[in-house]
């Protein structure tokens, strides 16, 4: 597969240990042609951010599915800014949240943690990689 | 201390005792002869086990939901209102994530912040912050058995203060709450405590308070092939049985195909009571408990209650001894109380119309219940020469060798050479063996089996096919076949 130059953190945020999606966002990443480097489940945010400065990374996406992706993500924007990542593109997906809310405020509520974008649960990796492509200007 | 597959001594027990009693401090309000006699207060239709003995022996299939908020009278009015409004026969407390990893300063913060939103923040009932005090406030709340439900690699503190705060059953296993529960955490750790835990519930048993035992069947609840998860459930009985555990539920998770969901359960259940009987354990109550579809679930919620329905009858027509119910709003994480219930409503509704119906013996029921038996004694005779006849040291062994491989399980020890795939009818088989000692001839068939569909689909048996049936059932098929 061809590569498209940019590279990008993947992992499931928290105490949260859901592996299969994680294996599959790796899958169809790399199959389009991002550099994945995936840390896995059960990450903090520190581990996402490590290895995005580690790496020179260009983007960061964070997978929550049990819940609690409301209180790991809490400041993770401005640990980034602090780290040195200004600016770099945030995204957030899955089960973010406890129980079946209105979408339209889950994801102001992430929006204004400062995450670029915020996808639904059920939200194919496919849609969330065309996003990236034009977030990161890749041709497609 | 080094892991051996023996009974721990009085003394191994109570020390190792002093230190987790001290790993929060609501562990210091564990007394256990006090709480031996709190259980003997309690009424028989607040114990798990005797609800189960009954059960077994009337023949029916019990329901039971998965649920568990941060807040303790939250948590009483979510489980009544499962109990008066859904029906259900067996409550939960479902454990949230952090106390699962032992992070009882985060679920502290949970606390105060679900307080301050006035909803839920944590995904389930931080048990061990709650204490004694808490947990029996649930336990005198409610009217029917209560089970603690988790994920916990080292759940020694969390039982210690569940069970002795009236909780008479408990799910987990050293291999069955590591490798599908952690990333990092070693088997000889896990298969430790759980040892320990099993100790405790032996020492309850001996006191003459009986507390039911489940190993988790599901594992990653991703195509995980019977055989695999039959292996697991079974040496999980076995290490349980060795500490004096008596009560014991086997679990398996739905895969699909409703022959071989059958054979499995028929087989799970036969194989384990052979195994007891080998290794010389008396008096074993051994049940069974049938997981709907653990995988991926449609959004829509009619969908989603045709796939709760499918499963239901599959557990009645197995013979398990109970069900563990999913809800309308699985497709979108933890479900509200009102969804839980429609959850359990739908699935009794079709338990009482199959009542005292099982499913006959056909050639192809028998056929796969002698191939998941073969292929789980293939497994369990590598996994006793790996331990030159200790199976908790060849359990280990045998993950680390991937003799015993869970398809996509995030834990660093576990192989992951083993690939599942559907075959033409919708049967889990081995796509790819890896270190699973198989005979030739199992291999063969599975490879067979898988070739059918393929050329069926006209394309190449590979991973594509798995990836296709990780997504079909939520795209509203069993079986991935190319669109």
């Amino acid at each position: 597969m061809e590569k498209n130059g940019k590279k990008v953190v993947i992992g499931v945020i928290g105490s949260d240990c859901h592996a299969v999606g994680n294996k599959i966002i790796d899958h169809v990443l790399a199959k389009q042609g991002f550099d994945v480097v995936n840390i896995g489940v059960l990450s903090p945010q520190e581990d996402f951010i490590n290895a995005a400065v580690e790496t020179n990374a260009d983007a960061i996406i964070v997978s929550s599915l049990y819940g609690h992706g409301e209180l790991d993500c809490q400041g993770m924007r401005e640990k980034c800014q602090e780290a040195g990542l200004k600016d770099i593109t945030l995204y957030v997906g899955g089960n973010i949240v406890v129980g079946k809310q209105t979408w339209e405020d889950v994801e102001k509520r992430f929006e204004s943690m400062g995450f670029d974008r915020v996808y639904a649960p059920g939200t194919p990796i496919e849609i969330t990689a065309k996003d990236l492509k034009k977030d990161l200007s890749i041709a497609e | 201390m080094k892991l051996k597959f023996n009974r721990w001594t009085e003394e191994e027990f109570m020390k190792v005792r002093e230190e987790v009693l001290k790993q929060w401090p609501t562990g210091a309000e564990v007394d256990l002869d006090e709480a031996v006699a709190y259980h003997k207060a309690l009424p028989d239709h607040k114990n798990f086990a005797k609800k189960l003995i009954d059960a077994k022996e009337k023949g029916i299939t019990l329901a039971q939901p998965r649920a568990g908020v941060a807040l303790i009278d939250e948590h009483i009015e979510l489980l009544n209102f499962l109990d008066e409004k859904g029906g259900a026969d067996l409550l939960p407390s479902t454990i949230d994530s952090y106390t699962r990893q032992n992070k009882y300063e985060e679920c502290e913060r949970g606390i105060i912040e679900s307080r301050r939103a006035g909803r839920s923040l944590l995904n389930g009932f931080p048990g061990v912050n709650h204490g004694i005090e808490g947990c029996r406030k649930v336990v005198e709340s409610v009217n029917l058995p209560l089970q603690l439900r988790h994920g916990t690699p080292d759940a020694r503190l969390l039982s210690e203060i569940m069970i002795a705060s009236g909780f008479t059953s408990n799910e987990g296993g050293g291999v069955s709450y590591n490798i599908p529960y952690a990333k990092s955490v070693s088997l000889e750790r896990t298969l430790l405590d759980w040892q320990y835990v099993d100790r405790l519930i032996g020492w309850y048993e001996e006191q003459g308070v009986s507390i039911n035992r489940e190993p988790f069947g599901p594992l990653t609840g991703t195509l995980v092939p019977p055989s695999m998860s039959n292996v697991v459930q079974i040496l999980e009985c076995l290490l349980a049985a060795e500490q004096g555990v008596k009560n014991i539920t086997l679990g398996y998770g739905q895969c699909g195909n409703l022959v071989q969901d059958v054979a499995a359960i028929k087989s799970l259940r036969e194989q384990a009571e052979e195994y007891c009987a080998e290794l010389g354990y008396e008096n074993m109550m051994i049940t069974t408990v049938f997981h709907q579809w653990m995988g991926g679930f449609p959004e829509d919620e009619a969908k989603a209650f045709g796939v709760i329905s499918n499963a239901s009858v599959t557990a009645a027509l197995s013979g398990a001894t109970k069900v563990i119910v999913k809800t309308p709003h699985e497709a979108l994480g933890i479900p509200t109380k009102e969804a839980n219930a429609e959850g359990i409503k739908a699935t009794k509704m079709v338990l009482n119309l199959l009542e005292g119906q099982n499913i006959s013996d056909s050639e192809e029921l028998n056929a796969e219940v002698d191939l998941i038996k073969k292929e789980v004694k293939a497994i369990m005779d590598k996994v006793a020469e790996l331990g030159n006849g200790d199976l908790a040291v060849g359990t280990v062994k045998a993950i680390e060798q991937g003799v015993i491989d869970i398809p996509f399980a995030p834990s660093m020890y576990n192989a992951g050479k083993m690939l599942p795939a559907r075959d033409n009818q919708g049967k889990i088989r081995y796509l790819e063996v890896g270190n699973v000692p198989f005979s030739q001839k199992i291999v063969d068939f599975n490879k067979s089996a898988l070739e059918e569909r393929a050329e069926f689909e006209e394309r190449e048996v590979g991973f594509q096919l798995t990836v296709d049936d990780i997504f079909a059932v939520s795209k509203g098929k069993l079986i991935g076949r190319p669109e």
